[in-house]
């Protein structure tokens, strides 16, 4: 809501500086987006009177003046225009001053002589369209006096956020009652009755309400034989102050009303209404199926079932509450008009508004309620403002139809609820004394209030709305900050919430940065990881996305940190580990709500760091992103996990590995396919993992820990070297050493895989073809003795004959 | 020449010997050629048998004061020696310091979620719960429930992601859906209040949706965190002085807080709530656009009508309900100029905080 100070001080009486005026709005919930200098452009410009006017020596089209401004000396200005003489007053633009093109004055010598200023056309002051000369003003223009405060030009204007439950602030009368409040000042309404002769108005239009619901009243008022023409200044000043465009006087004058009072009006051209027996009959009535309307911007508008209409006999004329219709538009032939003030069901406007894509100034207002009860005001001061600028009779009578007519609410406000709500210690005396320059009325009774709630602030329901006024008008700065005791609260976080931040700790110890990505997903990322849903598995899908390349939730997070590691190498950053944990969405027929799944993910590629005069930098591979959840593991003290080689679309074959807990499945890890890096534009390898959050947490066995004694006696160890076929994996050999191994057996650790160079000459080959050695270091430790080599030698023996066999294996020698 | 002068006479040559060891090789080689089972010296010792009784106790002597006097020297040479291979040793493995360390690289958290973690901290100091609720949710939890009216704006497709609901349903309220993205962390405050009694201090951080372009100032998925406290006898001054000591745990304890009165559908009164400009303290300047505040979050006391859709009582409970944006108040603690900064995954700028 645009707020001109200076027609905001003609109904309320505001003395302090403005600045405090907008801390005052501020504090009471009225929040100053924007305060906006009308004029401040013409700063430096003023109304000089011109004392001589000489031909300049060497040009014949410029003259040299001398301009007294009111200053000790007056101004020597050289001139091009012509229409002026010595005595006249016009505006003078002094050095320094910037005008509304984006000129700034300076000093000049103009064919040799020096320019103090500009005297100044009506165009470059913004001000009209004359351009051929100078702007003259009337002789009693007084001399040294600021151009824009003299031409009214001067103004402030506030720009107001009003929240959506004080509809009575999107008008004049609202905000100075506001304001009036807010600063303890007195305010006027403005009113007006037009003087009435001729045929009464009844006579001329009937009105029918079909649906009271949708239109709670509708008047008319009959005004004959104005004059249509342009809008006096005072008029367009204060429209155009508000963001109107002035279009003619009658139009004007109901967007002038509708600013002042919050009502909006509509002019029809009252000989272009359909007429029986002399009368026009108006009906508001929703719709019919396939009835449209030519709207007053000249389109054709097809109209859905519950669009309100305001009809005559033969038809929509307008769209209620959005807009006027072509055929009935006020032009300038027009000499009757039928002056409509109504109030329409706010849903109803908003969803015709919405549907049709009409924002008006209009709809604005009834989309958050007009006042019902300012119809018949409204419509007296418009009629009166209409006699006044285009002439015209006023018919006498007003046609009001009020089907929806309600009594003042009544609402008990007890003061102990303020206070106990608010945490103050006011009393009834006090809270009177807020809420009665509100407009409220408010009587004392049973130890509570007894509010009666005027029809123009319709957001005050309950009581709770009215402790809400008292908190905002005695200041919240005025409520003494205290903090709740509450001895029954316990906080913290949860265990899982501490896990997961374990987790994270963990990645980023082991030097993984946090990604966080769009939880939107690209369907066509299916085919680009070669991803298969299973068959109970839908992707879930938005109705409205913002693009195709968001247009569904994503059911994995590797998207998100492809791209990621896409965007850092596109910028030349080549060492990238990242993590992200976030949800996963997937859906299924017959579901309302998606499942979703917290993941964890990962992305590795580069190195760990730039090669160092003291490191090596060596590329990252699939052991260190499987290192990468070994370290997450070992955290979690989750020893009951494994890996299986897998083949998933997205994954390198032979690189692509199944996480498994406790028999499930939970997740994966392995090198992006070369389909994928193509896909993504993104230079591998490239180590991925995911891995489900839930299952973590269930590994976790931290919960579980019960204290082991600490060795305390010294161990032995052996090694072996375990010659295999290649396709024995690791994982086979070492749970065969530790079923193998007795319960002497500590641990086994694989410190070295062996295997003949590929096509190695005969002669350099170690191993027999498609063979590979295992060395493996067995720690043998006794919890009560120290063991000797003998000690250990029968259970070796054993294990070396077991393993030999579950592996078809024999010891390297 | 009598014996004593023998062991006299080796004794100057043995102990001239470890004086001219240079090497611990050379001084190991002269203590065997003296003090080894054939050095000269133990020659003579084992001679000593062969002595007359006379003679005895004093080459006895003599021959221990030699041996000694041997010992004693090749253990002072040897330390010597041993003393000056160490400081060569040591002179040889200096290091230029300056070189760079073996290092590992360090991960960081998300500035986001380093910004939640912080406001969860506060706020797990002040006994508050940390919850959680799902990302898709029913219009139910997200409007209904929180007192917004069947055709307030907020539902509207131009602003609010809605899902494809494939049960079969019907939308009660707006369009062909009623599961929506998120607009905000507020229904967890509806979770909460229906599966939980008061007293209720809970603090519910989340990822959000809206429908909005990304540009430097928009984006359509940011990061909420919500308060919500239920309890009986809990007052608007209880809200300030909360929030007065979050912002002076966030922003520093000389950043000043007022609260404005707004409109928010599930609270009333409600507040906005301003901090001080770090750089003018107030004044107004540049960087708050003149304002000398700067705005940080939304508040205010549980709308009656919001304990009503979870049954508790208005008349005996009191409640108040905060939330901000992360990205926010990462802007503000850190200047970031452009949101999307937060989404792309530049590890140059992650590396930053």
């Amino acid at each position: 809501m645009r707020v001109s100070l200076k027609w905001l001080k003609d109904l309320v009486d505001v003395t302090m500086p403005v600045e405090d005026l907008c801390d005052r709005l501020d504090m009471t919930g009225t929040k100053v987006e924007a305060v906006h200098a009308l004029g401040a452009m013409l700063e430096g410009v003023v109304i000089g009177r011109v004392l001589t006017k000489e031909q300049h020596p060497d040009a014949d089209k410029l003259s040299y003046c001398s301009v007294d401004i009111g200053a000790a000396e007056p101004l020597k200005i050289v001139c091009g225009a012509t229409n002026f003489e010595a005595g006249d007053r016009v505006p003078v633009a002094c050095v320094g001053a910037t005008l509304p093109g984006g000129l700034t004055i300076k000093r000049a010598r103009l064919r040799g002589l020096e320019s103090q200023g500009m005297m100044c056309s009506p165009t470059e002051l913004g001000v009209g369209g004359d351009a051929s000369g100078l702007l003259i003003l009337p002789s009693t223009a007084p001399v040294g006096a600021s151009y824009a405060e003299y031409a009214g030009l001067a103004d402030t204007v506030l720009e107001l956020e009003v929240t959506p439950n004080r509809p009575d602030c999107l008008s004049m009368l609202g905000v100075a009652r506001e304001v009036a409040a807010v600063i303890g000042a007195d305010f006027e309404t403005p009113s007006g009755s037009p003087s009435e002769s001729g045929e009464p108005a009844s006579g001329a239009v009937r009105v029918v309400i079909a649906d009271a619901d949708l239109c709670s009243r509708y008047t008319a008022r009959v005004i004959r034989g104005v004059k249509i023409g342009p809008s006096p200044d005072w008029l367009v000043e204060r429209i155009s102050a508000a963001g109107t465009r002035p279009v003619n006087n009658v139009v004007d004058v109901t967007n002038y009303v509708m600013y002042e009072l919050g009502q909006p009006l509509h002019a029809f051209d009252l000989g272009k209404l359909a007429t029986a027996d002399g009368a026009a009959t108006i009906t508001v009535r929703p719709a019919a199926p396939g009835e449209t309307i030519r709207t007053l911007d000249g389109q054709d508008r097809g109209l859905a079932g519950d669009t309100l209409l305001i009809c005559d006999g033969s038809g929509p004329v307008a769209l209620a509450g959005v807009m006027g219709g072509e055929s009935t538009e006020v032009s300038d032939d027009t000499a009757d008009i039928l002056l409509e003030s109504a109030c329409f069901d706010p849903r109803s406007i908003s969803r015709t508004s919405r549907r049709l894509g009409l924002i008006s100034e209009s709809s604005l207002r009834f989309e958050r309620g007009v006042d019902p009860d300012l119809a018949a005001r409204a419509s007296d001061r418009a009629a009166a403002l209409i006699a006044e600028v285009a002439g015209g009779v006023v018919a006498p009578g007003i046609v009001d139809a009020y089907p929806g007519e309600k009594p003042l609410p009544e609402l008990t406000l007890r003061v102990d609820r303020v206070n106990t709500i608010l945490g103050t210690a006011l009393a009834s005396a006090d809270v009177v004394a807020l809420l009665e320059p509100l407009g409220l009325g408010v009587v004392a009774a049973d130890g509570a209030l007894r509010v009666t709630v005027p029809s123009f602030r319709p957001d005050l329901e309950r009581e709770i709305d009215l402790v809400e006024e008292v908190a905002r008008l005695h200041g919240l700065e005025n409520i003494t900050s205290t903090r709740p005791g509450g001895r029954e609260r316990i906080g913290g976080r949860t265990p899982s919430q501490r896990t997961r931040a374990r987790i994270a700790a963990t990645l980023r110890a082991a030097g993984l940065d946090e990604h966080i990505g769009y939880s939107f997903g690209d369907p066509a990322d299916l085919a680009r990881l070669s991803w298969d849903l299973a068959s109970d598995e839908t992707l879930v899908e938005l109705i409205n996305p913002m693009s195709e390349e968001q247009a569904v939730m994503r059911w994995t997070l590797v998207p998100s940190l492809l791209r990621a590691v896409s965007y850092n190498q596109r910028r030349g950053v080549p060492d990238v580990h990242l993590y992200e944990m976030g949800t996963a969405f997937l859906t299924a027929q017959g579901r309302k709500q998606p499942k979703e799944r917290l993941m964890l993910a990962g992305a590795l590629t580069g190195s760990w760091s730039r090669p160092g005069w003291n490191s090596p930098g060596g590329i990252l591979d699939f052991f260190d992103g499987k290192g990468v959840l070994e370290t997450v593991m070992e955290a979690l003290h989750a020893d009951r996990w494994q890996v299986r080689e897998s083949v998933r679309g997205w994954l390198q074959p032979g690189r692509s590995a199944d996480v498994i807990v406790a028999g499930d499945v939970v997740g994966w890890l392995g090198e992006a396919a070369p389909d994928v890096l193509d896909a993504f534009q993104v230079t591998g390898p490239v180590v991925l993992f995911e891995i489900s959050v839930a299952a973590l947490l269930k590994a976790a066995a931290r919960a579980s820990i019960l204290y082991r004694d600490v060795p305390r006696f010294p161990a032995v160890t052996l090694d072996i070297a375990l010659v295999v076929d290649e396709a024995v994996t690791a994982e086979r050999v070492t749970s065969a050493l530790r079923s193998a191994g007795g319960n002497l057996l500590e641990s086994v650790r694989l410190f070295d895989v062996y295997r003949d160079a590929p096509g190695a000459p005969g002669d350099a080959r170690r191993l027999p073809v498609g063979k590979k050695s295992l060395a493996f270091s067995l720690v043998y430790r006794a919890p009560d003795r120290t063991l000797a080599d003998e000690d250990v030698r029968p259970a070796y023996d054993k294990l070396v004959r077991k393993v030999c066999g579950a592996v078809n294996g024999e010891v390297r020698s | 020449m009598t014996i004593i002068d023998d062991l006299r006479a080796l004794e100057t040559e043995a102990l001239a010997a470890v004086e001219a060891a240079s090497t611990s090789e050379a001084l190991e080689a002269t203590r065997v050629g003296y003090l080894g089972k054939k050095g000269s010296l133990t020659a003579i010792l084992r001679g000593l048998g062969a002595l007359s009784h006379e003679e005895r106790p004093e080459v006895g002597r003599v021959s221990n004061e030699v041996r000694t006097a041997v010992e004693s020297a090749l253990e002072a040479k040897k330390a010597a020696l041993d003393g000056a291979a160490r400081e060569g040793r040591i002179a040889a493995e200096a290091v230029d310091v300056t070189l760079p360390g073996r290092r590992w690289p360090v991960g960081r958290q998300h500035v986001l979620h380093e910004i939640v973690d912080e406001i969860v901290e506060i706020f797990a100091g002040l006994g508050y719960q940390i919850a959680e609720g799902p990302e898709i949710e029913l219009d139910y939890y997200n409007f209904t429930a929180l007192n917004h009216p069947p055709d307030h704006p907020a539902r509207a497709l131009q602003d609010t992601f809605y899902v494809r609901d494939l049960s079969g349903d019907r939308a009660v309220v707006e369009g062909e859906s009623d599961v929506l993205l998120r607009t905000h962390t507020s229904p967890v405050q509806v979770h909460v209040m229906e599966a939980q009694k008061p007293p209720i201090y809970v603090l519910a951080p989340g990822k959000v949706y809206r429908r909005d372009v990304a540009d430097p100032s928009h984006l359509p998925q940011f990061t909420q965190i919500e308060g919500l406290v239920v309890d009986e006898g809990i007052t608007f001054g209880d809200l300030k002085g909360t929030l007065e000591h979050f912002v002076h745990q966030m922003f520093g304890p000389e950043r000043r807080v007022r609260l404005r009165p707004h409109f928010f559908p599930f609270t009333e009164p409600s507040a906005e709530v301003d901090v001080s400009c770090a750089i003018c303290g107030g004044e107004g300047c540049r960087s708050c656009g003149g304002e000398g505040w700067l705005e940080i979050l939304g508040c205010g006391m549980v709308d009656p009508n919001v304990f009503g859709h979870v049954g508790i009582d208005p008349e005996r409970y009191t409640g108040f309900a905060f939330g901000m944006g992360a990205e926010r108040i990462a802007g503000l603690k850190y200047g970031v100029p452009d949101l999307r900064l937060f989404v792309e995954g530049d590890t140059r700028f992650m590396h930053q905080f």
